[in-house]
């Protein structure tokens, strides 16, 4: 369970509000994960796990 | 002349956020405010949409405090004064109805920021309260400057303090008051999501709400809210979408009804069994005892059911607070209030015999019911013989309580319902027979000169109910 700190926002419930946005947020947020997926292959060479 | 720093005392309630802090000085609302706090409050009193929600009641009054009144020793940048709610409530102990109007408004408020370039820092319940039966936002330390492309920071706790307790009750016909008063931080994601599994997944509003939300919450728990602010606002976030998504909250919690119960009580004024006489001799005998003497500013009428009384108490005093148990019935009156626009009465949830306790941190932060109540006059009627004989309280501790809840000086008005009456022996029959040897009149009555002055006494013309009111520690 998450137990989140007064005053903070919350990762995920900053997303999510994309989502609930209609079209246009699905968008953004379907952008956001592409960017991410994006900067996971191009950082790769230096940031292995 | 300055505030004495002696005569400052800190509002328990108000410390989560550091930038501004609530305190009480006399019978004065104090609030005040850091440098930054202070700079965005210079930005707010000038923006038009918050005169005009200040105009329209919808946010407390408030004005800046004269520079010379500011305690010497205090450091803050600028200290707020806002006008006094009448009697300050917990969101449990509201009806379904008045927490969906308190979203409502909060979401207003939200609606009317963002174009003008402002945002609430959080999305509590808590910032709200009541004037009668109108809802007013209260934490105007709240507002601050909107970053565009980013998302309402108080989306979650407004889930959590009004969003959930609404899906629970309207979708599954839970009352979501002791939900509430369990968690000061209301009730969490994945703490709700056991309840919506199977078809339920599909109510309105459950499937991004709370199953896509608690799932982004633990997907991205080790994700900082900067990267993630950074990130969508390089993906195209705009104050559109935001304003977007709050317009869809708004609709949803429209559009949330209870599930409408069977209440034993909303028939009560019906099936109680009054005789017409009785009825004119309690009304004329409740409204002598609040016209005779200072006119009270608070009144409490415990057991309130259909707000009969409470409405009697609202003519002769500035406020009242009608408390029931059954949140049925207290929803039934507050829409009966509210579409009639009446601003003194204040309807609450609430057993009385198990008053809201002190709450959150150090038991505090959210005042118990006693420690708010101080009131000038108390209503008790028909309650007594429900305490001392339903629940098994003892006598004297009734009628100590009763005197307990009022301000010195306050007045009392109580009904006995005598052994012999049909409810009192409706209620009896369920109990072992011998059980309560004290519950009778004269004992009631040396109770109550023990605490008070009897001022009036009647018999009701059934002759099993009298009526006193009592001047405690007159």
């Amino acid at each position: 369970m998450n137990h989140l700190a007064y005053l903070d926002a919350g990762s995920g419930s900053l997303i999510v509000q994309a989502v609930v946005g209609g079209v246009a947020g699905v968008a953004v947020a379907a952008k956001l994960y592409w960017r991410r997926l994006v900067d996971r292959f191009r950082r790769q060479p230096t940031d292995q796990r | 002349m300055a505030i004495s720093p002696a005569g400052v005392r800190p509002e328990p309630g108000s410390f989560r956020d550091p930038a501004n802090r609530v305190f009480h000085v006399g019978d004065e609302v104090l609030r005040g405010l850091d440098a930054r706090a202070a700079e965005h409050w210079r930005a707010l009193a000038g923006s038009e949409f918050f005169t005009s929600l200040l105009a329209t009641g919808k946010v407390c009054a408030t004005e800046v405090l004269e520079p010379a009144r500011v305690p010497a020793d205090s450091a803050w940048a600028a200290v707020l004064r806002h006008e006094r709610i009448p009697f300050v409530s917990h969101p449990y102990e509201w009806s379904f109805t008045m927490l969906r109007d308190a979203a409502l408004l909060h979401l207003e408020i939200l609606r009317a920021a963002l174009p003008a370039g402002f945002t609430t820092k959080d999305g509590s319940a808590y910032n709200l309260q009541w004037r009668g039966s109108a809802p007013v936002f209260i934490d105007v330390g709240s507002f601050e400057p909107v970053r565009d492309g980013e998302p309402w920071a108080g989306y979650r706790q407004f889930c959590q303090t009004m969003l959930y307790p609404l899906l629970l009750t309207a979708h599954l016909g839970v009352d979501f008051q002791p939900w509430l008063r369990a968690r000061v931080d209301g009730i969490e994601a994945d703490a709700l999501r056991p309840l919506f599994r199977g078809l339920r997944r599909l109510r309105r509003g459950v499937p991004t709400h709370l199953h896509l939300h608690a799932a982004m919450q633990n997907r991205h728990a080790e994700a900082t809210t900067t990267d993630v602010r950074a990130q969508l606002r390089a993906a195209g976030y705009s104050r559109e979408l935001a304003l977007a998504t709050v317009r869809g909250i708004e609709k949803l919690v429209r559009r949330l009804e209870p599930t409408s119960s069977a209440s034993h009580w909303n028939d009560y004024q019906r099936t109680c069994g009054y005789s017409a006489e009785d009825r004119v001799g309690k009304e004329r005998f409740v409204a002598a005892a609040l016209a005779d003497g200072p006119r009270p500013r608070l009144v409490l009428d415990l057991g309130a059911n259909d707000g009969r009384y409470a409405r009697l108490a609202a003519r002769h005093a500035d406020h009242v607070v009608a408390v029931e148990q059954d949140p049925a019935v207290v929803d039934t009156l507050y829409r009966t209030l509210r579409d009639e626009g009446e601003r003194r009465i204040l309807p609450l949830v609430m057993d009385l015999a198990d008053p809201s306790p002190g709450g959150g941190w150090r038991g505090t932060e959210r005042a118990s019911f006693a420690d708010r109540a101080a009131a000038d006059a108390v209503l008790a009627l028909a309650v007594v013989h429900h305490l001392a004989i339903g629940r098994n309280v003892p006598l004297p501790e009734v009628v100590a309580w009763l005197a307990d809840l009022c301000a010195p000086g306050g007045r009392v008005v109580v009904e006995f319902v005598h052994p012999e009456d049909p409810m009192a022996r409706r209620l009896l029959a369920n109990k072992p027979e011998g059980l309560f040897p004290d519950y009778h009149r004269a004992e009631f009555e040396r109770l109550l000169a023990t605490r008070g002055r009897i001022a009036r006494r009647e018999e009701l013309p059934s002759g099993t109910r009298t009526l006193y009111t009592v001047v405690v520690g007159g």
